[in-house]
């Protein structure tokens, strides 16, 4: 399983230990990342916002660099996935819509095929790597770790370019539970994090957190197991920006779903990577250590 | 009186991604499935899609409506009609920006891109890091092949005024 590797931009910009641990998990599970050399921006809501050809042309230019590597692209990103993947769709299906993009790639001798898929990180350990040998790669299993699990918007929607929503979410409710954590339920589960409005308005930003945040506070969780790095900053340094703003505490562990695998796999955190978490989650932590 | 105008949804429809708004029956499924509908009164997407269809132009593009949407894609999954509202919402947005509506914060990921082919700027510890840790150097960007791109499409000129 070889797959060019699309880290977007804030991953690397903020969050390498995501990274690392997707990298450590993917090594045991056969999954082999290839950089994808000079990849820009997938160009995410922000841009879109401003244009749409421009969207279309910046997110097509990296799905032709995959084409010409002849691999599927791997996103660890919700927002790139959205953004490849969208357009990926809209390109393979609108003839007009495809030749204009290729007049503006002509100048960097670039052209887009159709040739490739996008896929998550979800979709390829699900799909591709398969829940069995998730289970079997488990050395060190949670002993029910109760984990709301925050699949993030477009993880799953909007569904024409997807399966179907609870699909998505079944699959990573499964993947979560292959390590022995409990995937609990709990309200607004599919709803938004609130992190596309952090900057533009992040009163609003908050309190979209709140509704999610309390939800999973009353479900008795003992921790955030989130998929996308936008879920992650809002949900785990958002407690602190909501602690600022109304002294309200969740004190919810938030982990990369990467990080949860990587734990039940047998593979510990480094220091520099539990120092990266706003919130402490040593309680998570002590709890494996404990059993 | 606001003034109406009446080419105002047809505009939005001949938008990319605006198509939808000429399907919106009103029933406000897109309002009820929405998370910051239920925390900002001012944010009432069925509502919004009554504003182009009656012509309110200036109030639709001038204000803050454009911007309290998160593309989460809810609104799309749930209308009834395929209204995609979600989308409708990038049309609107596109216009706006073209009014010169658009927030800081949008502009500086924008010039962000321009400058370093990424919305966002690492931070140095980040670059430590990953370097130290054994994932190496910053993968590079093609800034020349994105800065080309952004000419091409003339977005240099929204994002510098």
């Amino acid at each position: 399983m070889k797959y060019a590797f699309f880290l977007g931009c804030l991953i690397p910009a903020r969050e390498p230990n995501y990274e690392s641990s997707v990298r450590k998990v993917s090594s045991e599970l056969g999954i082999e990342l290839v950089e994808m050399k000079g990849a820009n921006c997938c160009a995410p809501f922000s841009i879109q916002s401003l244009d749409y050809v421009t969207w279309l042309a910046l997110a097509a230019r990296n799905l032709t660099l995959a084409e010409e590597m002849g691999l599927d692209i791997l996103t660890l990103c919700n927002d790139c996935y959205e953004s490849l993947l969208m357009t990926n769709t809209i390109l393979k299906n609108d003839k007009e819509l495809r030749e204009k993009v290729n007049g503006i790639l002509a100048d960097l001798r670039l052209e887009f095929k159709g040739k490739i898929d996008v896929k998550g990180f979800i979709d390829v350990l699900y799909d591709d790597v398969g829940l069995e040998k998730v289970k079997n790669s488990i050395k060190e299993p949670f002993d029910g770790l109760k984990a709301a699990l925050q699949p993030g918007c477009h993880l799953t929607k909007p569904k024409r370019i997807h399966f179907g929503e609870w699909m998505g979410i079944r699959a990573l409710d499964e993947l979560a539970e292959a390590t022995g954590a409990k995937s609990i339920a709990y309200e607004r589960k599919e709803a938004c994090c609130g992190g596309p409005l952090r900057g533009i308005n992040d009163e609003i930003a908050s309190q979209v957190a709140k509704q999610k945040l309390d939800s999973i506070k009353g479900s008795g969780a003992d921790c955030i197991v989130t998929v996308c790095p936008f879920c992650y900053v809002e949900l785990d340094m958002g407690q602190l920006e909501i602690k600022r703003r109304s002294k309200e505490e969740y004190n919810l562990p938030v982990l990369h779903f990467a990080e949860l695998l990587r734990m039940a796999m047998g593979m510990k955190l480094e220091n520099w990577e539990i120092r990266t978490h706003r919130v402490p989650i040593t309680k998570i932590l002590n709890m494996k250590e404990a059993k | 009186m606001s003034s109406l105008d009446a080419d105002f949804m047809h505009d939005v429809a001949n938008t990319p991604r605006g198509r939808g708004i000429l399907t919106c029956i009103q029933c406000g499924r897109c309002t009820s499935s929405c998370s910051v509908a239920r925390v900002v009164e001012d944010h009432n997407p069925r509502k919004l899609m009554e504003m182009i269809i009656l012509g309110l132009r200036r109030e639709v593009l001038h204000g803050p409506l454009p911007w309290y949407c998160l593309s989460c894609f809810t609104c799309l999954d749930r209308c009834p009609q395929n209204g995609d509202v979600g989308e409708t919402m990038f049309a609107i947005r596109n216009l706006a920006v073209k009014e010169g509506n658009t927030p800081r914060a949008i502009v500086d990921q924008a010039q962000n891109l321009f400058g370093t082919g990424r919305v966002v700027v690492p931070t140095r510890m980040a670059l430590i890091q990953r370097e130290r840790y054994g994932m190496g150097k910053e993968p590079a960007v093609d800034v020349e092949a994105v800065q080309k791109i952004l000419r091409k499409t003339s977005f240099d000129k929204l994002i510098y005024r």
